[in-house]
């Protein structure tokens, strides 16, 4: 890949951009690279499904764009600021109202309500709790799950969990979706509703996606899709 | 906004759901845990100012009075004289004083002879102790004595028998004699300690058995809300009392008691304060299981943009209410137990626990709400800065690592 040319075309309209950027992990004395001079751009509204094999830093790039991690060098800039000049508070307030996260196990706190899950974010935001409710209840019902709203996880199956994980990705009407592999723990059925789901949800609400999966054919219903390896990143046609 | 954006994570880790079974009994043995180290304190705090209180009115009621005035001078002949110079000043006592050794067949009983008119036990000092007998009631030709239950116990005598009692002579020039007695009276204070050295006698007798000056004075009772205000009373006592007589008050005739008093209660506050740090390591300790137990929740919270302060607050509030809830259930339980501890004492004395004859057995109900709030705001404010460093591991937590391990 050519450093200075930056992939997913204008930067100056680009809602993400990676700039050069490279991680590598300490392992004792060890390091392992594991991105490394990698351009990469993110256009509002559009979709992008990253792919590669496991280990091949899929992950490793999400965190990036979702300002869990920084990068040993070069820079991940949103919407013109660069992540990792953010101190803990600017960017845990930054992820709150930019980034809905879905990610492969849901991860819904276990002693709150499916209902209360969704209602995560922007109580994190300091909005008031009934008009949060109201928000979060509309989510639920668009997703069919008005009858599950005060059960808790352990009591959904994994694919309602998952509906559940996407509606408290967009609670905050965040511009910008990260997923990363969400039906990765489902069955084929339950996979396929959460692919429809999250792709309609994402086009309607006119979200920018950026989803991480080994499903070449849930990767293929994206805008664009790009394979991550040798440590970098490259679209396939 | 703040409040608004932890109050629901606060509320959920304080209250969890019906199910989650291991938090609720988590919180619920915490509290339980900082309760049962309350109640002990509340206890020994009650038991401490009310056993000091107790013995204090005994001392003061039956042995010295507030303040005496050191003249054989008979100065008032009513309580409403007294009571003209200040109305803080409830009665007037003119007393003897002096020192002997009792006789029985059985044994011999050192004592502190006190000469008091009838009138001296009124009804605030009869409610210091039992009696048994006319109080000093002459039914013959010898003197009445009026001796305590322990003493009549030791001496092996009862209400009627005879005592002989050798004066121990305030004079240098006068002879030792045996005087023979009459007990026609048996108290009983509760406070061995106090009981077995002192008896009463009439000051008719006691005048003529202790003639030096330097053994008559007069007691003053001071009404018990103006205690405080002693000084002031000595003061216009002194102004209205047209010679200069000597004064002093309880405690300086009792200053080893009084101080002993003082240092017993700090050392015992002392102890309250390292029992007090311990629970409040306790509730630290209770605080880091919670976030290390609550770990995948938390790295989930930070990755839908919770800040460090945010969470920090929650659980810090959890911890706080923990330690109010166990400090408001321990310090209730502690004080309707207090309500119990004369019965309590009664019942060990009654069991023949040894070394009780240093306690009262019955003694009133001191509440020093200032002593318990101390007590409960040490408490708050050391958990409260013991449970930030366990809060510290709030910021290791990382949202990455959770994602890793997904």
């Amino acid at each position: 890949m050519n450093s200075n040319q930056t992939i997913g075309a204008e930067t100056d309209k680009a809602l993400l951009v990676f700039k050069q950027v490279s991680k590598e992990y300490a392992s004792g004395e060890k390091r392992l690279m594991i991105l490394e001079g990698l351009d990469f751009s993110l256009q509002n509204g559009s979709s992008v499904a990253i792919t590669g094999k496991s280990g091949s830093g899929k992950s490793t790039m999400l965190n990036l764009a979702g300002g869990l991690d920084i990068p040993t060098s070069g820079s991940v800039v949103f919407l013109g600021r660069n992540l990792a000049g953010m101190g803990d508070r600017e960017l845990s307030a930054f992820r709150n109202r930019h980034i809905g996260f879905v990610f492969q196990s849901h991860i819904l706190l276990d002693d709150f309500s499916a209902l209360e899950n969704v209602c995560i974010p922007s109580l994190i935001h300091g909005e008031p709790l009934p008009v949060v409710r109201d928000r979060a209840s509309r989510l639920l019902s668009r997703v069919g799950l008005e009858d599950r709203i005060n059960h808790f996880p352990q009591k959904l199956s994994g694919g309602e969990r998952q509906r559940v994980a996407i509606c408290r990705a967009l609670i905050n009407n965040p511009p910008l979706i990260i997923a990363d592999e969400p039906t990765g723990s489902l069955d084929e059925e339950a996979a396929s509703h959460i692919e429809n789901l999250l792709m309609d949800m994402v086009r309607e609400e006119g979200k920018t996606l950026l989803l991480v999966t080994h499903d070449m054919q849930f990767a293929k219903r994206c805008g664009s899709v790009y394979l991550l390896h040798n440590r970098n990143i490259e679209e396939l046609s | 906004m703040r409040l608004v954006s932890t109050y629901w994570l606060y509320r959920r880790l304080l209250f969890p759901p019906v199910g989650f079974t291991v938090k609720r009994r988590r919180l619920v043995s915490s509290t339980t845990l900082i309760a049962l180290v309350m109640v002990p304190l509340i206890l020994a705090l009650l038991f401490m100012d009310g056993m000091m209180g107790g013995i204090t009115d005994k001392y003061i009621m039956l042995q010295d009075g507030h303040i005496q005035i050191h003249t054989p001078k008979i100065l008032f002949t009513g309580d409403e004289e007294v009571q003209k110079i200040d109305n803080r000043i409830l009665k007037a006592d003119y007393v003897t004083e002096g020192f002997g050794i009792l006789y029985s067949q059985k044994n011999t009983v050192e004592v502190r002879i006190k000469g008091v008119d009838v009138s001296y036990f009124n009804s605030a000092r009869l409610s210091q102790f039992t009696t048994e007998g006319g109080i000093l009631e002459r039914t013959g030709n010898l003197m009445p004595v009026m001796i305590s239950s322990s003493s009549a116990k030791d001496l092996g005598v009862g209400l009627g028998d005879r005592l002989a009692v050798l004066i121990v002579p305030d004079m240098g020039e006068a002879a030792v004699r045996p005087l023979f007695t009459q007990v026609t009276t048996i108290f009983d204070s509760g406070y061995y300690q106090l009981d077995t050295g002192l008896i009463f006698m009439d000051i008719k007798d006691t005048i003529k058995l202790f003639p030096a000056a330097s053994s008559a004075r007069t007691e003053l009772l001071v009404d018990s809300r103006d205690l405080d205000s002693i000084d002031e009373v000595l003061d216009s006592l002194s102004e209205k009392l047209s010679n200069p007589y000597r004064f002093s008050t309880w405690d300086a005739y009792n200053r080893s008691v009084y101080e002993n008093f003082i240092t017993s209660r700090q050392v015992i506050l002392m102890v309250f304060l390292m029992i007090i740090l311990v629970a409040s390591v306790y509730v630290s300790s209770i605080t880091g299981e919670i976030i290390q137990d609550d770990r995948q929740s938390i790295a989930t919270l930070k990755a839908m943009g919770a800040g460090n302060p945010l969470i920090r607050r929650a659980y810090f509030h959890v911890s706080l209410s923990i330690t109010v809830f166990g400090v408001a259930i321990g310090t209730g339980v502690g004080l309707l137990f207090g309500t119990r501890l004369s019965e309590l004492m009664t019942f060990l004395s009654n069991s023949g626990l040894p070394g009780l004859q240093y306690y009262l057995l019955d003694f009133p109900l001191t509440v020093s709400w200032g002593d318990i709030g101390l007590v409960a705001f040490s408490m708050m404010v050391l958990s409260s800065i013991t449970v930030l460093f366990a809060l510290k591991r709030i910021g290791k937590i990382s949202p990455l690592e959770l994602l890793q391990q997904s």
